[in-house]
């Protein structure tokens, strides 16, 4: 029991981290990034080939990780969000053929074997009869920092209150002398960046390969559609939910039955509750 | 001088043309009201002034052009705007719908916050409310309080008695009264309630179908006997 609920909180705060920068841009820009998932793969690859390719240190090789994150959102937005004018459709498409873009580029420079990333922090910790490594507890608790600063950041400064703005009525924004553009890539920039993060917790816990994208990027769908559009706190509850889910179905059912239940759940809350169970439209 | 001043003004929403060639002038200090039937085109008007709608043609506030500047900067230079059915930010308190109104203006938001509270004292009680839960009054109040947390030279106001209460009307009027002569704020009126408009406005333009009918000072159109039939009643 003591197992089931300390896995549960560990892989639900890696959840939570997965899925907040998807839930980000479905609430300020109002389209899915299907090629969200293509993020914690920049980012797992980019901290693997500087720290365990070229040696870098591991917070320079974090940071750059984190940075490719973020160039890779505000290009999103630039090259193509933007030029598509908030046609939903397009955008879904169109992001999800570039996430298999990029995974055939992955596969290219880094072929297309799994590889291993070291823990971020190594080490166990004990608890009874349980066993924890270090790099995840660090995940979580990474995970817990960085949605409390989102949160105090989009609550607190202008900048964070913009975001909300436009996430609630862009023409009352734009009237309040915001600029919904910078708004918006400023966003997508944040959103490359979480991800990145997540991407190098998410590849130390299982493991890089150029498919990787795949499984984050249904848990964020469905963190979005479960949790309604996006609010920070709901979407570190409906994490929580789906990853006790998870951590419940892998002990007491079937490890192979794992993300079933997630699709499920997706499926279950789109025909019961289309707006989610938290929806209302703020962040 | 004129604060405001647009000439050959022809705007479009999506496919159709909705003004045709508008000129007029707004003087500082001044309250102007736009009235004329539901469709004339006043929004219209109104959100091609904060560039929200593609237009050819010219606006000038205080002598700059600004047909090719964003909306933001439109603010950065003075104008306010309390749209038609306010577009408030639903979820968030009246002081962070305000706080946000300030995003230009930082550094007067204090001094700007009271002078809110001082206009409409019920949004100092009522600050941490969700402006989703409030009445149409009080979210007109908001919407009059966020655009002048910008600190504006001039404050475009778009049906704002639309829906309320014949009293809250007064209160409206009462405090648009305040803003011209205690502050010294240019005020542009679009209102379908034309005896609003009347009340408050040195002049008023009547708008139909995307063009201007006439312009005149209230007692001008008064002395109309077709306007008087179409629009003040008999």
């Amino acid at each position: 029991m003591l197992q089931v609920l300390i896995q549960g909180f560990l892989l639900s705060g890696l959840y939570a981290l997965i899925a907040v920068g998807f839930t980000l841009i479905f609430s300020v820009g109002r389209v899915l990034n299907l090629a969200y998932g293509a993020y914690l793969m920049l980012g797992g690859y980019a901290y693997f080939y500087s720290v365990q390719t070229l040696g870098m240190p591991k917070l320079p090789g974090f940071l750059f990780a984190t940075g490719m994150g973020a160039l890779a959102g505000v290009l999103m937005y630039r090259l193509l969000v933007k030029r598509l004018k908030g046609d939903q459709v397009a955008v879904e498409i169109s992001t999800l053929i570039l996430a298999v873009v990029i995974q055939a580029g992955v596969v290219l420079v880094f072929n297309d074997s799994s590889k291993i990333l070291h823990p971020i922090v190594g080490g166990v910790w004990r608890i009874g009869s349980t066993t924890i490594t270090n790099n995840i507890l660090v995940a979580m608790v990474a995970s817990w920092i960085i949605l409390g600063g989102l949160l105090l950041f989009v609550k607190k400064t202008h900048v964070g209150r913009a975001m909300q703005a436009v996430s609630m009525d862009a023409k009352g924004a734009r009237i309040s002398g915001i600029n919904t553009d910078r708004v918006n890539m400023m966003t997508w920039a944040i959103s490359g960046a979480l991800g990145s993060v997540a991407g190098v917790f998410f590849a130390s816990y299982t493991q890089l390969n150029p498919s990787m994208w795949v499984a984050p990027l249904i848990i964020a769908v469905a963190v979005v559609i479960v949790g309604g559009i996006g609010s920070i706190v709901g979407t570190l509850i409906v994490a929580h939910i789906i990853g006790f889910m998870e951590i419940i179905t892998t002990t007491f059912i079937a490890a192979e039955l794992r993300g079933v239940f997630t699709m499920l759940l997706i499926i279950g809350v789109l025909v019961i509750r289309p707006q989610g169970l938290f929806g209302r439209g703020d962040l | 001088m004129a604060l405001l001043e647009i000439t050959d003004l022809h705007a479009r929403y999506g496919m159709a043309k909705s003004l045709h060639g508008i000129s007029l002038s707004v003087e500082e200090g001044s309250i102007v009201g736009i009235i004329g039937p539901n469709g004339a085109g006043k929004s219209t008007l109104m959100d091609s002034i904060m560039g929200l709608v593609e237009n050819t043609g010219s606006i000038k506030v205080a002598g700059q052009e600004t047909t090719r500047l964003d909306t933001s900067d439109i603010v950065r230079l003075g104008v306010g705007y309390a749209p038609e059915r306010a577009h408030l930010f639903p979820y968030m308190s009246v002081r962070e719908n305000l706080l946000v109104g300030a995003f230009t203006a930082r550094e007067t938001i204090e001094e700007k916050l009271e002078q809110v509270h001082d206009l409409f004292p019920v949004l100092k009680d009522r600050w941490a409310q969700e402006t989703a839960t409030q009445s149409g009054g009080e979210r007109q109040m908001v919407s009059l309080g966020r655009a002048l947390m910008s600190d504006p030279k001039i404050l475009l106001v778009d049906e704002p008695t639309i829906g309320l209460a014949p009293k809250i009307c007064d209160g409206i009027a009462r405090a648009l009264k305040r803003l011209n002569q205690e502050m010294g704020l240019t005020v542009v009126i679009a209102e379908q309630n034309v005896n609003f408009a009347l009340s408050l406005a040195q002049e008023i333009h009547v708008l139909e179908t995307g063009s201007l009918r006439v312009s005149g000072t209230p007692e001008q159109l008064r002395s109309d006997p077709e306007l008087t039939k179409a629009y003040f009643g008999h």
